[in-house]
C-alpha cells in the first residue's frame, strides 16, 4: 500500500468536497455584483460575461484573495492568533461594498459551522466573528485536511468561477454549454492567477475595481433583485 | 505594518524637491488650536480661519509650485490631538506631471485621537499622462475618533483632450483603527492595464473619488441618497462595517467634488453634530 499516494488522493477529495457547489454554504444566493452589471448591461452575452468573470478573477482575486488565503493558510499551519486576526480584518476591510462585506461574512460563518460539526473545533469562534469571512475557514479546512496551498488556492478561485458562472448563466442569461466555455477559458486562466498571486508581497496586496464597488452599492435599491450581492 | 507602507515604494526616486508638512491640533478649552506646524520644502500652512467659532479650526495647505515632477517626494503629516477638530482642504488641484522616468510621492499620514475630528476635504489630484506617480492618504483612529475625508483623482486631463495612456498611479486611501484596518483602497493604474478600460474598473472614464465618513449609523445611507438625487456620472453610497463609503465615477472633476460636498453637508450634521460651513475657499 503507497500511504503517500493514498494521502494525496484524500487531500484531492477533501478539495472537492470543499469547492462542491453543493457544500451547504448558501453562496448560490450571491452574484458578487453581477446582478447590478447585468441590470446595466455592463454585461450582456457571453463574451462580456467571460470578460467580467476572467477579468476579475486575474485582476482582483489574484491581487487580494489568493495571496491573503496563502496568509492565512500560514496562519492556521502554525495556529498564529495574531495573524488570523490581522489578516481577516484585511479580507473584510477590502470589500467594497456592504453586500460584499455580507456577503462573506455570511459564508464565513456558514462554513464555520459546518467545519465546527465536522470535527474541526478551530473554526468555533469564527461563526460569530467581527470579521470572519469565506476564506478565512476555507484556509482552515486546506490546512487540517493536508491540502497543498497552490491546489487549495486554485481551487478556491475555481469555486469562485463557478459560482459567478452560475449566476450569469441566470442572469445574462446563457446556454449551460456556454457556461462551460467560460469555464474552460477559466481553467487555462487560473494556474498563472495561482503563481501571481502567491508571489505579491504584503506591500502590494489588493485592487481597486471601481465599477465593481459602485454596481454593487447600487444594487442595496435595485429594483427586482434575485441575488443578495 | 501601517509604517511599512507608508514607506514602501516601487517607483525609483530620483533627487528631486522634497517637502514636509507637520501639523497638530489641540483643544485649549473649547478652542482648537494649530498647537505646532513645521514644514520643509515648498509646503505651507495660511493662518487659520474660525469661520464657524472657535471649536473648529479651518486651515487650508498650499503647495506654492503647484506640481509635482519625478523625483518629488511631498509628505503631509497630521495630528488630531484629543478633543480639537481640524478642517483641511486645499485651494488648488494637485497635479503630477508627466515623468521623464523617476517616480513623484505623495504621502498623507493623518492621526486623530480618541474624541477628535478631522475632515479632510481636499481638492482633486490630476494625473498628467506620462506620470508616475504615488499617493497615499492613511488615516489612523483612535476608538472613539472622528474622521470625515475624500480623495478625488483625474487620470490625464479630458478637459484638454489628454487622455492617460503612458505612466502608473498607484493610490491607496486606507482607514487603521487600533492597529486593524477598517477601510482599504489600493489601486494601480498603469499604462494598458486592464484596470482602465474594462468594465469592472473605470470603464474608460478619466475621474473616480471616494469619500470616507467613520460612522455605524444606518439613516446616513438615505441621507445621502436624497441629498445626491442628481443626475451625474455614477455615485453610490454604502456602509461598510463602521464606515460610510461615497464614490464616484465620471468624467469630471468638478462634478465629483460637487457629489461629495453634498454627502458632507448631510453626514457632517449627522456624525459630525455640526451643521455645514463650507470653507470660504470654495466659494472663489
Amino acid at each position: 500500500m503507497n500511504t503517500d499516494s493514498n494521502a494525496k488522493r484524500a487531500a484531492l477529495l477533501r478539495l472537492l468536497q470543499l469547492t462542491s457547489p453543493a457544500l451547504p454554504v448558501g453562496a448560490f444566493a450571491y452574484s458578487q455584483g453581477l446582478e447590478y452589471a447585468v441590470n446595466a448591461r455592463w454585461v450582456h452575452d457571453e463574451a462580456t460575461a467571460r470578460d467580467w468573470i476572467c477579468g476579475l478573477l486575474c485582476n482582483g482575486l489574484a491581487r487580494l484573495d489568493a495571496p491573503v488565503l496563502a496568509r492565512l493558510y500560514a496562519a492556521w499551519s502554525s495556529y498564529d492568533e495574531e495573524a488570523l486576526e490581522y489578516w481577516s480584518a484585511m479580507l473584510h476591510a477590502s470589500r467594497e461594498a456592504r453586500e460584499l462585506q455580507e456577503e462573506d461574512g455570511h459564508l464565513g460563518a456558514a462554513l464555520a459551522r459546518l467545519l465546527r460539526d465536522l470535527e474541526l473545533p478551530q473554526a468555533a469562534p469564527w461563526v460569530p466573528h467581527a470579521h470572519t469571512g469565506y476564506a478565512v475557514l476555507f484556509a482552515l479546512a486546506a490546512a487540517e485536511w493536508r491540502i497543498a496551498l497552490p491546489e487549495a488556492v486554485s481551487g478556491y478561485l475555481w469555486a469562485w468561477c463557478e459560482a459567478q458562472v452560475a449566476a450569469a448563466i441566470k442572469l445574462v442569461p446563457l446556454g449551460q454549454t456556454a457556461g462551460q466555455r467560460i469555464l474552460s477559458r477559466v481553467v487555462m486562466e487560473i494556474p498563472t492567477v495561482v503563481d501571481e498571486g502567491l508571489a505579491l508581497a504584503d506591500d502590494e496586496i489588493g485592487y481597486a475595481a471601481p465599477r465593481l464597488a459602485i454596481g454593487s452599492a447600487l444594487h442595496e435599491t435595485q429594483y427586482s433583485r434575485l441575488f443578495r450581492s | 505594518m501601517l509604517h511599512a507602507h507608508a514607506k514602501a515604494s516601487e517607483h525609483p526616486h530620483a533627487a528631486g524637491w522634497q517637502a514636509g508638512l507637520s501639523l497638530v491640533f489641540a483643544a485649549r478649552a473649547s478652542r482648537s488650536v494649530l498647537a505646532h506646524r513645521s514644514h520643509h520644502g515648498p509646503l505651507r500652512v495660511q493662518r487659520p480661519f474660525y469661520p464657524e467659532g472657535e471649536n473648529v479650526c479651518h486651515v487650508y495647505v498650499l503647495h506654492p509650485p503647484g506640481g509635482v515632477v519625478g523625483g518629488d517626494e511631498l509628505s503631509i503629516d497630521i495630528e488630531v490631538a484629543q478633543g480639537a477638530h481640524a478642517l483641511l482642504t486645499t485651494p488648488a488641484a494637485g497635479k503630477f506631471y508627466r515623468s521623464g522616468g523617476a517616480g513623484a510621492r505623495q504621502t498623507q499620514h493623518l492621526r486623530v485621537a480618541s474624541g477628535a475630528a478631522l475632515e479632510w476635504l481636499p481638492q482633486e489630484t490630476i494625473v498628467y499622462d506620462g506620470a508616475r506617480a504615488e499617493l497615499n492618504t492613511l488615516v489612523e483612529l483612535a476608538p472613539g475618533a472622528g474622521f470625515l475625508g475624500w480623495e478625488i483623482m483625474c487620470l490625464g486631463r479630458p478637459g484638454s483632450g489628454e487622455k492617460f495612456q503612458q505612466g502608473g498611479v498607484r493610490q491607496r486611501f486606507e482607514l487603521w483603527r487600533d492597529g486593524l484596518p477598517l477601510y482599504i483602497e489600493r489601486a494601480r493604474y498603469e499604462q494598458n492595464g486592464a484596470v482602465l478600460t474594462a468594465p469592472w474598473g473605470l470603464a474608460g472614464h478619466s475621474v473616480s473619488g471616494t469619500l470616507l465618513c467613520v460612522t455605524n449609523e444606518a439613516e446616513c445611507i438615505e441621507l445621502v441618497r436624497e441629498a445626491a438625487r442628481f443626475e451625474v456620472g455614477l455615485f453610490s453610497v454604502t456602509l461598510l462595517d463602521g464606515v460610510v463609503v461615497c464614490r464616484y465615477l465620471g468624467d469630471h472633476a468638478e462634478e465629483a467634488r460637487q457629489c461629495f460636498e453634498k454627502a458632507w453637508s448631510v453626514l457632517r450634521p449627522a456624525v459630525l453634530q455640526r451643521p455645514v460651513c463650507a470653507p470660504r475657499i470654495w466659494a472663489t
